[in-house]
């Protein structure tokens, strides 16, 4: 009799828990599906408070749901360290024995059920005081626990959802993250512009991470320079600077703290408002710094978002050093073109062909140099008795000089035919060029005019290097008389020329101090001494084969050396 | 190059910008130089209508971001309407629903600019 009727209480009871199951098991929201516990559980032993928690991390408990006191807690999370894994009386435990139970009591919490799927634990339920002060009897208390024990399959297959969820979400993160690095790719080499990069760069961040305070400094010949930035505060560089050379990885302000070389700059920047750090590198060398403030949305700076970042990093420092040599190799480019236009103008202002004149040899070469130095040379004949030649040497290098140059040549062109004498000439030469030369410019020039029945040479050397005069009978003059080089100031002295009669076998060599001045590997000068030696030996020699002799002695003496200046020979033998 | 269009309008004190087609950072460029015009128009009410947009990439992202700050500290807005799941999902992903209002429809965003959401 006794046991039909404990019978049929039980299948009163079974009833209603029939219900619950199907409800909960057609659920896979895990929130629902404990609140919806807790409210049962409540339901049955008529309690007006509880809360149900789920185990987020280890030791952080969320709070789902709690009903009868504060709303606000729902949605919280709080850490409970190791609580009790069997159904618990609160009131039993000793004050302070169990810190977890702390939280419980201080919200009047009466009894403990933990919610155990799988021997792991979930999540926790705590229940307040039954109505009417009943106590929780042995049969209640394993009433909860099959409840619970029936809700477990619900909680598992929820948890697993919510899991699947998370890892999709970060799939999908990961995905994102991709497809920007994809994007900026693309886009970070179109046109090679460094601000283009540094705008896109900016604007992933803020997108990406949702930052609004940054910085991107960029390393500039060992200093540092703000790029980019919004920042309220100003950066101390310095500290930008010492990192830059020290730190490899991204890192967290607060994790520079910990480094005692880093201590400073954390500081500093942690005054800034910045959260993280992280350097922009092109094969192992730090090129710059992205500080980033604190995230908008909240929350720290994850292992993920650092790597993501530096990714980025990367990508346009390596985009901003391919914008700055493709840059440098179109200042290049234009340097070599407008060297091609000062050669263009030098070659164009010597003389294509030399007068053939049956008394005399005259000889001449110009080597000019890759930065080309402003040398010229020229042989005019004015009549059929009258010879010019001239050599020249404009100080400095490249257009400037060569147009300087032209000028010269001009000048000369323009006033032979006047009649005037050398000195004379060479005075209207000097004030017209000074006229024209600035900044120091000047031009060291030889002119001199040849009488062929007579072989009278008459000359005026406006600071020019001497040239040599080897007489037949091999003695060696040296060409001196003259005045000051041409373009530092008007003629206050008059020019005095030199004059001296050639016999047959003599021979003239003017050259420029590209000839005394080249170089050896060792950095040694040629010398007009050594210039000397050599003419004493091949004096008898043709204007052709000596030109060719020191030309091949030049290169010997060189090794290869790259030709600083220019090179320029004339030489007249008479014949 | 990508499809990308803005089409602004402005109505009672709001202007809406429609996007259409791929903001990335290819596009971004163009969003950028809209929002720089309406603010120195001194336009700070903006509805951005995404009805249209079929991709945004966190350069895109990045424009709202660095515009939202000036607008609002001009007692403006930059509120978002009419987006896609795809849209949304980028959006929810980098965590802006709780920088940014999004609304379903361009019309709830305009009333927020006279009617405030209570808070």
């Amino acid at each position: 009799m006794k046991s039909s009727r404990q019978h049929l209480a039980a299948s009163a009871e079974l009833l209603p828990l029939f219900e619950y199951s199907k409800i909960i098991n057609s659920s896979l929201d895990l929130k629902f599906i404990l609140g919806t516990l807790l409210l049962t559980v409540m339901g049955k032993m008529l309690v007006s408070r509880g809360i149900v928690l789920v185990e987020r991390e280890s030791g952080w408990f969320e709070i789902v749901s709690a009903k009868g006191i504060q709303q606000e807690l729902t949605g919280h999370t709080i850490p409970l360290a190791r609580p009790s894994r069997a159904i618990t009386q609160l009131d039993k435990l000793k004050t302070g024995a169990r810190p977890w139970a702390a939280f419980f009591k201080q919200h009047d919490m009466k009894l403990l059920v933990p919610v155990i799927v799988r021997k792991k634990l979930v999540g926790l339920i705590a229940l307040g005081e039954r109505l009417g002060s009943r106590k929780y009897s042995s049969l209640d208390q394993s009433l909860i626990g099959s409840l619970v024990d029936l809700s477990g399959s619900a909680i598992e297959k929820a948890k697993m959802i919510e899991e699947l969820q998370d890892v999709n979400r970060s799939l999908d993160r990961k995905y994102q993250e991709l497809n920007t690095l994809f994007d900026l790719s693309k886009e970070f080499n179109v046109g090679l512009d460094a601000n283009r990069v540094l705008r896109l760069l900016t604007f992933s961040l803020l997108g990406q991470i949702g930052v609004n305070r940054y910085a991107v400094c960029l390393m500039k010949n060992g200093s540092i320079d703000i790029a980019s930035s919004r920042l309220e505060v100003q950066v101390d560089l310095t500290a930008a600077l010492q990192l830059c050379c020290l730190l490899k990885s991204p890192s967290l302000v607060s994790e520079l703290y910990r480094k005692k070389k880093f201590k400073s700059a954390a500081l500093e920047f942690d005054q800034a408002g910045i959260a993280a750090v992280i350097p922009m590198q092109v094969q192992n060398e730090t090129k710059g710094l992205i500080l980033l403030g604190a995230k908008l949305r909240g929350g720290n700076y994850t292992k993920g978002d650092l790597e993501f970042l530096y990714s980025m990093a990367n990508l346009a420092i390596i985009s901003i050093e391919n914008a700055r040599l493709f840059r440098e190799a179109i200042e290049k480019q234009r340097m070599e073109d407008e060297l091609a236009i000062a050669r263009d103008i030098q070659q164009g202002l010597l003389p294509r062909t030399l007068p053939e004149i049956p008394e005399f040899e005259i000889q001449a070469i110009n080597i000019p140099s890759k930065q080309v130095g402003g040398d010229y040379y020229d042989v005019i004949q004015r009549s059929e008795n009258e010879v010019v030649i001239a050599i020249g040497d404009v100080s400095g290098k490249g257009t400037p000089a060569s147009l300087l140059m032209a000028n010269v040549q001009a000048a000369l062109r323009a006033l032979t035919p006047m009649g005037l004498s050398l000195p004379e000439t060479t005075a209207r030469i000097n004030d017209l060029t000074s006229k024209n030369t600035s900044s120091g410019r000047f031009i060291t020039f030889f002119w001199g005019s040849l009488d062929v029945p007579t072989r009278v040479f008459r000359y005026v050397n406006a600071g020019h290097n001497f040239p040599f005069l080897l007489r037949a009978n091999g003695t060696l003059e040296r060409l001196e008389v003259g005045g000051i080089i041409l373009g530092m100031m008007p003629t206050m002295v008059p020019y005095e020329e030199g004059s001296t009669t050639l016999q047959q076998g003599d021979m003239l060599v003017l050259f420029t101090d590209g000839v005394s001045e080249a170089m050896s590997a060792e950095g040694l000068d040629y010398t007009e001494e050594r210039l000397e030696k050599i003419l004493l030996q091949i004096r008898t020699l043709s204007a052709r084969e000596v030109i060719d002799k020191i030309t091949s002695d030049l290169t010997t003496y060189t090794q290869g050396t790259p030709q600083s200046d220019d090179i320029t020979m004339l030489v007249v033998k008479v014949l | 190059m990508s499809d990308f269009k803005i089409h602004h309008r402005e109505g009672e004190g709001v202007n809406v910008i429609e996007l259409k087609g791929y903001l990335d950072a290819h596009t971004a460029p163009e969003l950028e130089t809209t929002f720089q015009k309406l603010l120195n128009d001194k336009k700070f009410n903006i509805v951005v209508n995404c009805k249209d947009l079929t991709y945004i990439s966190s350069a895109g992202l990045g424009v709202f971001m660095a515009y939202i700050e000036d607008v609002r500290k001009n007692q403006g807005d930059i509120k978002l309407s009419n987006m896609t799941a795809k849209v949304y999902n980028v959006f929810d992903l980098l965590g802006f629903p709780i920088l940014y209002e999004i609304y379903k429809e361009e019309k709830e965003a305009i009333v927020r600019f006279t009617q405030p959401k209570k808070s």
